[in-house]
């Protein structure tokens, strides 16, 4: 029982962070924003996974919210948005593609030299996708660093956000459901403020092109 | 008591639909609430009893809680009276001013809750839902320069946060690895209570995410870019509360993980860092300062130098976490202070390049007075209280034989010094800009500020024993 367990919560984190990397190998927005919800879906499905196997009835709000706000709603709104800006590809972003996935290889690398510790700590059968989760995490800061479109950026935010809870899930079966709560919460705000702002960003600059964003300097 | 009164000055914001004065002022009467809460949590704290409240000691107030407590509600209280929307004439509509006080009332109040929540979870919640009421005020005018910024702000600022998460996730798996599930496994107290059982790789990994993260929020370099934007283009009383508490606020979440990682691991791991991050923000800022050409964000960059200034100190002892605490303190003060000063200059001038500013002890005699005593203040020079806590700061350095770091800190604030000099003076002297009205516009906001400006003045001159009593308590806590 232990083993399976333990094989589809790597088999679930694997995909997570592969949804990642679409994000650098991938040019165009509708391309990420199903990344992204496809993603907050196999981490749904972790959860579930969790929540099954390590007997924890709170993980299966949890899972409901997670589908329920990363899998429907903020897709929803993210591909409104990409509507209503035309369909601008991820032209010449800072860092190109080949380099991208080699620095986002390393990136895991780094994850999985990172986590050794928590590893080699925990008993959990859940342990050995927790390298995997630091790895989307860097890579989501990766993107949210070197790419150049508003919509990217937030996209790359979220994917950090799935990361960290799939970091909890597998280390720790979740936190508190209280403060899960207020997590879902703050997300959902913080995604609100964001999409207020790339409309605040669209008016005044005719375009989402963060580049265009340079008018403060020193 | 303390946490009740800026969330019903959101409230009665969001009800009145046409802005109505009326509000500004229930308002700053609110704000007086919480200032006398938090001043009843002191008299708490001198008689040696820590205050809680709520189920399982859900929010607490000890001696680090309280002394940002006061600083929140005293800026909190500046913002409420000093304001959009106490005047007819302070170039704000009245939907703006509405915004204000809602988003404002709310952001005091998650600061509020996030340094008196026992909970380093909640305590999370707070810190991002303060980056969210925050961010939202950035544009109170909509301009391509404030769009900028809000949006360098709330992206920044929200994976700063989300690091920080994974910071307290991973506190949180290592106490559990430690000790089992437990509800109240998040709480501040619980975990400093099995401090010394936790595994040491874990613990600092989770603090390395939590300085990153949090120091983020603080404007710690090199993850500091977004602040002289947001600072600047803040409306007056936002960059206020921004520079003066918030920074602040962020700083004490990073205090109370340190606390629990020193009683883990013993300070040297922490010390490491906040020097490093110290020093790297402290350069920064005072060289940036040289080439400054925005007044706001001169006093932004000043903010950056003094939140390295403070992790320095941290990293010094038990002295130099006094003299670090202290210098929160009066940065809180003076920054929050010269922050109105600058948004009544940018009132009447109608800009905010230093070179465009002249003649302002002509043109605004007592502002620019206050202006000018304020830079001199926040450079650090007698009698006032920054210079006492900096000096503490380097006998504190001396003292725990750090020379060679104390001289470097020096150097740099004597660059940041000699810059903010030469750019008040530019802004003082020399003829009144073309048509700029001359006189003082209206007096009364100048008392508080000039109400701050003693408080600086006495902090300068002493240390009163009930202040220094808090600030032992808070070196216990943080236990160097």
């Amino acid at each position: 029982m232990d083993s399976v367990f333990s094989q589809l919560s790597v088999l679930g984190s694997s995909l997570v962070l592969i949804f990642g990397l679409i994000l650098l190998w991938r040019r165009g927005v509708t391309a990420y924003i199903s990344a992204f919800t496809w993603q907050s879906v196999v981490l749904s499905g972790v959860t579930v996974v969790v929540a099954y196997f390590g007997n924890d009835p709170e993980l299966y709000w949890v899972a409901v919210g997670l589908l329920l706000l990363k899998g429907l709603v903020i897709p929803r709104l993210l591909r409104r948005m990409e509507r209503r800006f035309p369909a601008e590809r991820e032209l010449e972003p800072y860092v190109n593609t080949a380099t991208s996935l080699v620095v986002s290889g390393l990136l895991v690398l780094f994850g999985y030299a990172v986590t050794r510790p928590l590893v080699a700590l925990s008993q959990l059968p859940t342990r050995a996708g927790m390298p995997l989760a630091m790895g989307l995490v860097l890579v989501s800061l990766f993107v949210v660093i070197s790419r150049k479109k508003a919509l990217t950026q937030v996209v790359g935010f979220l994917m950090l956000e799935n990361g960290l809870a799939l970091l909890a899930v597998l280390g720790t079966y979740g936190i508190p459901l209280i403060v899960e709560l207020g997590v879902f919460l703050d997300v959902l705000m913080g995604f609100l403020v964001m999409q207020i702002f790339i409309y605040q960003i669209h008016e005044t600059f005719e375009s989402i092109d963060v580049e265009q964003l340079n008018r403060l300097r020193h | 008591m303390l946490l009740g009164p800026p969330l019903l000055g959101a409230l009665l914001a969001m009800v009145v639909r046409p802005y109505r004065r009326f509000v500004g002022w229930v308002n700053a009467l609110l704000s007086l609430l919480s200032l006398g809460a938090a001043l009843v949590l002191w008299s708490h704290l001198l008689a040696g009893r820590v205050p809680t409240s709520g189920p399982g000691e859900f929010l607490r107030a000890d001696a680090l809680s309280t002394l940002l407590a006061l600083c929140v509600s005293v800026v909190a209280g500046l913002a409420a009276w000093l304001g959009p929307g106490m005047s007819r004439d302070d170039g704000y509509s009245g939907a703006e001013a509405r915004r204000f006080r809602i988003f404002a009332n709310l952001c005091a109040f998650t600061m509020l809750f996030a340094v008196t929540s026992n909970n380093v979870g909640f305590m999370w919640i707070a810190i991002e839902a303060t980056t969210i009421t925050s961010a939202l005020l950035i544009p109170l005018h909509v301009t391509k320069a404030s769009v900028e910024a809000s949006w360098k702000y709330i992206l920044i600022g929200s994976v700063g946060i989300a690091l920080a998460f994974g910071g307290t996730v991973l506190g949180y798996f290592d106490f559990v690895n430690m000790a089992g599930r437990q509800e109240a496994a998040l709480n501040w107290t619980v975990l400093m209570a099995s401090a010394s059982h936790l595994h040491p790789e874990v613990i600092q990994l989770a603090f390395v995410f939590i300085l990153v993260g949090y120091g983020t929020k603080a404007g710690l370099a090199p993850m500091h870019t977004w602040l002289p934007d947001a600072h600047s283009e803040a409306p007056a009383a936002l960059s206020a509360v921004m520079s003066g508490v918030m920074l602040a606020v962020a700083l004490y979440a990073v205090i109370r993980w340190e606390a629990v990682v020193n009683a883990s691991v013993g300070t040297g791991f922490t010390d490491g860092l906040y020097i490093a991050l110290g020093v790297l923000s402290i350069g920064i800022a005072s060289f940036s300062l040289v080439i400054q050409r925005n007044y706001k964000r001169m006093l932004a960059y000043s903010s950056i130098e003094h939140t390295g200034l403070v992790c320095v100190g941290l990293a010094l002892g038990p002295l130099g976490t006094f003299a670090a605490m202290l210098h929160l303190l009066n940065h809180t003060l003076a920054k929050s202070m010269m922050f109105f000063l600058a948004g009544r200059v940018l009132h009447r001038y109608g800009t905010t390049e230093i070179g465009r500013v002249s003649g302002l002890l002509k043109v605004m005699p007592w502002t620019g007075g206050l202006f000018a005593v304020g830079i001199l203040a926040v450079i650090g020079l007698p009698p006032f209280g920054l210079f006492i806590s900096e000096f503490a700061l380097f006998r504190a350095g001396f003292a725990a034989g750090r020379p060679w770091l104390m001289g470097l800190v020096l150097a740099l604030l004597a660059v940041a010094f000699v810059s903010m000099i030469g750019h008040l003076n530019r802004m003082l002297y020399g003829a009144p800009t073309a048509g700029v009205a001359v006189g003082e516009a209206s007096r009364w906001p100048l008392i508080p500020l000039g109400i701050c400006m003693t408080a600086l003045l006495v902090l300068g001159i002493t240390l009163p024993p009930p202040l220094q009593t808090l600030l032992r308590q808070i070196v216990e806590i943080v236990g160097q």
